[in-house]
């Protein structure tokens, strides 16, 4: 029997993941989150590993490896890191076994990945530096509009004339959002019109991976905004040769730390069967 | 042993890494009068020369990220790589006006060029093009560079207005030699517990060399050690690494911490390579000049930076390295425009091929900023490594 914990240190938050994992079954134990709110991912990664800990009845001492993923190699208890791509890819696949792509929007920025069957990352691409694809940038129209951000996918999908913006530049798109309410459009049409923005950039990076008829899980903090998901699929649809199917998961924003924890137990089992036994520190 | 703790230690070398001023080496010079200063460039010159003449070799490797290069750029074209254009730049604001002499090493044509823009910028500081051989048989290479260094001596004799003895310069090989040694000593506990002495903490104590009288620095290096040595420090799951390509301009320290919070333990590189270029000890006795030429020909580190006459022998030193030190990959970083390390990289990457040896390739400037890619590109190798690798 192996025990691990997976950090995912996100840009808005820190998500952990408590597995045991024994004959080849991955039993998830528990899990927790923490919204940073400028407060110091550090602390707070402290705070979410020891809930989870607790709410899974297991002692600090007992794991076996403690794997960190996104901005968490700074926290001093981890034994191993993965690169975020290499954890989501990992998630996603334990959320639905069928997953061949993974679309990973965060507040900073989307990736998309394409995996073999052990879900290793195959190809993948990611927005460039520009913030118009990432949560903080709708986070930040949702301010400007005076709406809470867990209204902004279901405000999206009642849209009945989205407005086009910029999807090259959030500053301009800022501006357009600006512009658009001072014309009287409303909140939906400037929200769905956001959604399509990002979702062309990001099935433009699912297509330019291989992306062709198969099953996209979306990860992250905005795998749950419905009105992002459903701008993808209208997106994709649009796309000659593209017949996907683009999926949530109700634990979608656990992917990271889901993926670090099974990776870590992968990873204790292959150093273990080498002789190389490394102490979750 | 003064039993300073590493975070001492490494806290007094990176005030030594960022004084651009070079205050130690005006201190040292000031303290006595008649004393001279010699600064050179990367990748090699004997600075046993330099030391029998009781001057101190002072290291310049450029300006690094912390230098704003404005009459530099005007010099060299942009795609260049950025040490010429900061080294003009400390040239140029005065930060360099103590120095009594100024070796340009033979690397490559853009430092060949640099010495000639020096002499005509300032022509009242001596200022030499050093030329290493580039055939390694005794009969040419060995005589060539035996002239070289015997020429070298009588320009310095005539700074120092004293005559330089074998005994001198023997003294010398020796301080050298224990430098070196301190040195491997460092690099055998890098590859033997890389946690106890992170690359980003090694290159500090060793660069600090390049501006400390060497007896100084060999004696800062082996409290390194030993605070190293004693302090506990987790072990991680991290992949070992050998870092190559850096022997000219210097990586931004920056880029040696992403690398290894990307999951990497650099077990082995390249830079500041005068450190480590002769391997093992120059003979103290004989003729010393005949014993320092000796060594630069048939015991000197085969890296891009020395052209390797023998190809079956191209990149087996590498692929040695890794072997040695337990290493998982190489990772290849190199500057723009650099030459040796960028044609070179294809004939080494083969040889790693056909080893059998994981790799990757970016490049960096010693002002680059930007972390993210080569964060991502480290942290995907490490995870590949870590996953797929067949050990």
């Amino acid at each position: 029997m192996t025990l691990v914990a997976g950090i995912d240190v996100g840009t808005g938050a820190v998500k952990v993941a408590v597995f045991r994992v024994e004959d080849g079954q991955e039993e998830w134990l528990s899990r927790c989150t923490k919204r940073i709110r400028q407060r110091d991912p550090l602390q707070l990664s402290r705070e979410a590993f020891d809930q989870a800990l607790e709410d899974a009845g297991v002692a600090e001492g007992d794991l076996d490896y403690v794997a960190t993923t996104g901005e968490g190699e700074s926290i001093p208890f981890h034994t191993g890191h993965f690169y975020s791509m290499t954890s989501h890819a990992r998630g996603a696949k334990f959320l639905d076994p069928e997953t061949v792509a993974i679309l990973d929007c965060g507040a900073l920025h989307g990736r998309a990945m394409i995996t073999d069957e052990r879900g290793k990352v195959t190809n993948y691409k990611m927005t460039s530096q520009c913030a118009s694809g990432s949560g903080q940038f709708l986070e930040n129209i949702a301010r400007y509009l005076g709406i809470a951000q867990d209204e902004i996918g279901n405000l999206s999908t009642q849209a009945d004339d989205p407005e086009e913006v910029s999807s090259i530049c959030a500053v301009l798109a800022e501006t357009d959002v600006i512009n658009m309410v001072s014309r009287g459009i409303t909140a939906p049409n400037i929200l769905k019109g956001i959604h399509l923005s990002m979702a062309s950039r990001l099935a433009r990076l699912l297509k330019s991976i291989g992306v062709r008829n198969d099953l996209i899980m979306m990860t992250g903090g905005l795998a749950l905004d419905e009105g992002l998901c459903e701008a993808m699929r209208e997106q994709l649809a649009k796309m000659r040769g593209v017949d996907a199917t683009v999926a949530n998961h109700p634990d979608s924003i656990y992917a990271g730390a889901i993926g670090a924890a099974l990776w870590g137990a992968f990873r204790y089992k292959k150093l273990a069967s080498s002789g190389q036994m490394l102490q979750a520190s | 042993m003064t039993g300073e703790t590493t975070s001492a230690i490494v806290k007094r070398c990176e005030a030594i890494f960022d004084d651009l001023n070079f205050t130690l080496a005006r201190e040292w010079k000031e303290a006595e009068p008649g004393r001279k200063v010699i600064a050179y460039m990367p990748v090699y010159v004997p600075r046993e020369l330099i030391h029998a003449a009781g001057m101190l070799p002072l290291g310049i490797m450029g300006g690094g990220d912390n230098l704003e290069v404005i009459h530099g750029d005007a010099y060299y074209q942009s795609y260049i790589c950025r040490i010429p254009r900061s080294t003009i730049e400390l040239g140029v604001s005065g930060r360099l006006d103590f120095v009594d002499g100024m070796l340009f090493p033979s690397i490559c044509d853009v430092i060949r060029n640099l010495s000639g823009m020096w002499k005509m910028l300032f022509p009242d500081v001596y200022a030499k093009y050093f030329d290493v051989p580039q055939t390694y048989k005794d009969e040419v290479g060995g005589v060539f560079y035996t002239n070289e260094m015997r020429e070298f001596l009588h320009d310095l004799e005539g700074i120092a207005g004293r005559k330089i003895t074998d005994d001198d310069i023997r003294a010398s090989i020796e301080v050298y030699n224990d430098n070196r040694r301190a040195i491997n000593e460092l690099y055998a506990l890098r590859a033997k517990q890389p946690w106890k002495a992170p690359a980003s903490e090694a290159y500090l104590v060793i660069r600090a060399g390049l501006v400390l009288p060497v007896e100084e620095h060999t004696v800062l290096v082996r409290e390194y050690i030993a605070a190293a040595s004693a302090q506990e420090r987790p072990l991680k799951d991290n992949s070992r690494v050998v870092l190559t390509g850096m022997f000219c301009e210097q990586p931004p320290l920056n880029l040696l911490k992403s690398l290894e919070l990307s999951g990497c333990y650099i077990v082995d590189d390249d830079f500041i390579l005068i450190s480590r270029w002769l391997i093992g000890d120059v003979p103290t006795t004989g003729d010393p000049v005949h014993n320092l030429s000796q060594a630069f020909l048939h015991s000197s580190m085969s890296t891009a930076a020395k052209y390797e006459p023998d190809q079956e022998e191209k990149g087996q030193f590498l692929v040695r390295a890794v072997r040695e030190t337990g290493a998982e990959g190489v990772i290849f970083a190199s500057t723009s425009f650099c030459d040796p390390a960028l044609l070179d990289r294809p004939i080494l990457q083969n040889v790693l091929k056909a080893a059998d040896i994981p790799f990757i390739a970016f490049k960096y400037a010693e002002n680059s900023g930007q972390m993210q890619p080569i964060r991502e590109q480290a942290g995907t190798f490490v995870d590949s490594i870590k996953l797929w690798s067949a050990a």
